[in-house]
């Protein structure tokens, strides 16, 4: 190995941070050249003294008061972490069961449609109630405007029964019990 | 330098919602996280700023934490990612900053009748002749003593990254150190 090489190596030869190969390859040239050996120590002083250095530096620290503030600051945040997840945790089975709620309304709204009108929703059919004898005036009254369905709703209990009157677009026009 | 059984019972109790275990887990790493801060950033109130903020991270993030590593040096990386971010977002002004203190250290001075703390603090300054990523390489490996795997995953880049880095950092704190205190070389 050259000097001119072994010294570009000295810098991490110092710290002991060469590969084992480099390592053997730049001792077996510091034992017969003095002046990289020099090179070298000019290195490790340095190291020492850096390492000295920062051993004996008055680095800043957080008074009692500020540290327990710091702490404080972090209990804190793990509070707020915690009412956020638990925020979370609320709201989302929240918001599933809204959904479900809706979904089985359409179910059970478009299962009475099925039953009230047989093989299911005809546009242009007016569809009523098992019994309901007329069908809603002013709603149905015109023969062409046929595209009316009714939804009935029967107690079970007390065998009140209940009609909605909807329209083609799904808008409610009216009831009768 | 792995992590302890002490550190890993205090870890799991944090992430098991006893908030109250993180101050006996970081406690011991108060003064050197501080001390990493302050040889990175080199300003005492910006390394408060970034010790503190690392603990909030490291809070935060403790569930992330592989604990087959040292808990030390996964708070050096963060630390020092903190001093990172915090230094591309004030260069500019750290800059000046910077240029305005070293006119001033650079004045001649008698040495003789300085303090050896204040000669030692001095030699910490030579610091400030590194670029940022030599100055994190040299203080993590050299100062911290974290070998060279380490370094390269606190600072995330290559194991050759960080041979590079720290053989021009090395080659820098020596031509400094000399330049500043030759009547220290002579004495050797």
């Amino acid at each position: 190995m050259t000097c001119s090489k072994a010294r570009k190596l000295m810098a991490l030869y110092a710290g002991g941070d060469l590969s084992e190969r480099r390592t053997r390859a730049a001792g077996a040239h510091l034992d017969s050249c003095p002046a990289c050996r020099k090179e070298l120590e000019g290195y490790r002083r340095a190291l020492a003294r850096a390492k000295a250095a920062a051993g004996a530096e008055i680095a800043p620290d957080w008074s009692e008061g500020q540290w327990r503030a710091l702490m404080a600051r972090v209990m804190g945040d793990a509070t707020k972490r915690k009412k956020e997840q638990a925020g979370r945790v609320k709201s989302v089975p929240r918001a599933r069961w809204a959904a479900a709620s809706g979904a089985a309304a359409a179910l059970v709204l478009a299962a009475v449609m099925l039953l009230q009108n047989g093989s299911g929703f005809r546009p242009g059919s007016v569809a009523t109630a098992p019994g309901a004898a007329e069908p809603m005036a002013g709603v149905l009254g015109d023969p062409s405007a046929q595209d009316v369905v009714s939804v009935t709703l029967v107690s079970q209990e007390t065998g009140l029964q209940v009609v909605w009157f909807f329209n083609r677009n799904f808008e409610w026009k009216g009831d009768r019990e | 330098m792995r992590m302890n059984e002490t550190e890993k019972e205090l870890v799991a109790m944090v992430l098991a919602g006893r908030t109250e275990a993180f101050e006996p887990l970081v406690t011991p790493y108060r003064r050197p996280l501080v001390a990493l801060a302050y040889r990175l950033t080199r300003d005492r109130e910006e390394a408060l700023e970034v010790a503190q903020e690392a603990f909030l991270r490291a809070f935060r993030s403790l569930g992330r934490y592989d604990v087959s590593r040292s808990f030390r040096n996964w708070l050096f990386q963060i630390a020092a990612n903190e001093a990172r971010d915090r230094m591309r977002r004030g260069a500019r002004e750290r800059a000046a900053l910077e240029d305005a203190v070293h006119d001033g250290s650079r004045a001649p001075g008698p040495e003789a009748g300085r303090e050896g703390q204040e000669v030692r603090a001095d030699l910490m300054d030579c610091l400030s002749a590194l670029t940022p990523r030599e100055r994190e390489v040299f203080v993590l490996r050299d100062i911290e003593e974290l070998d060279i795997r380490e370094t390269a995953r606190a600072l995330r880049c290559s194991s050759v990254s960080v041979r590079v880095n720290l053989s021009k950092a090395r080659r820098k704190m020596r031509d400094a150190i000399r330049a500043r205190h030759p009547h220290l070389e002579e004495t050797r």
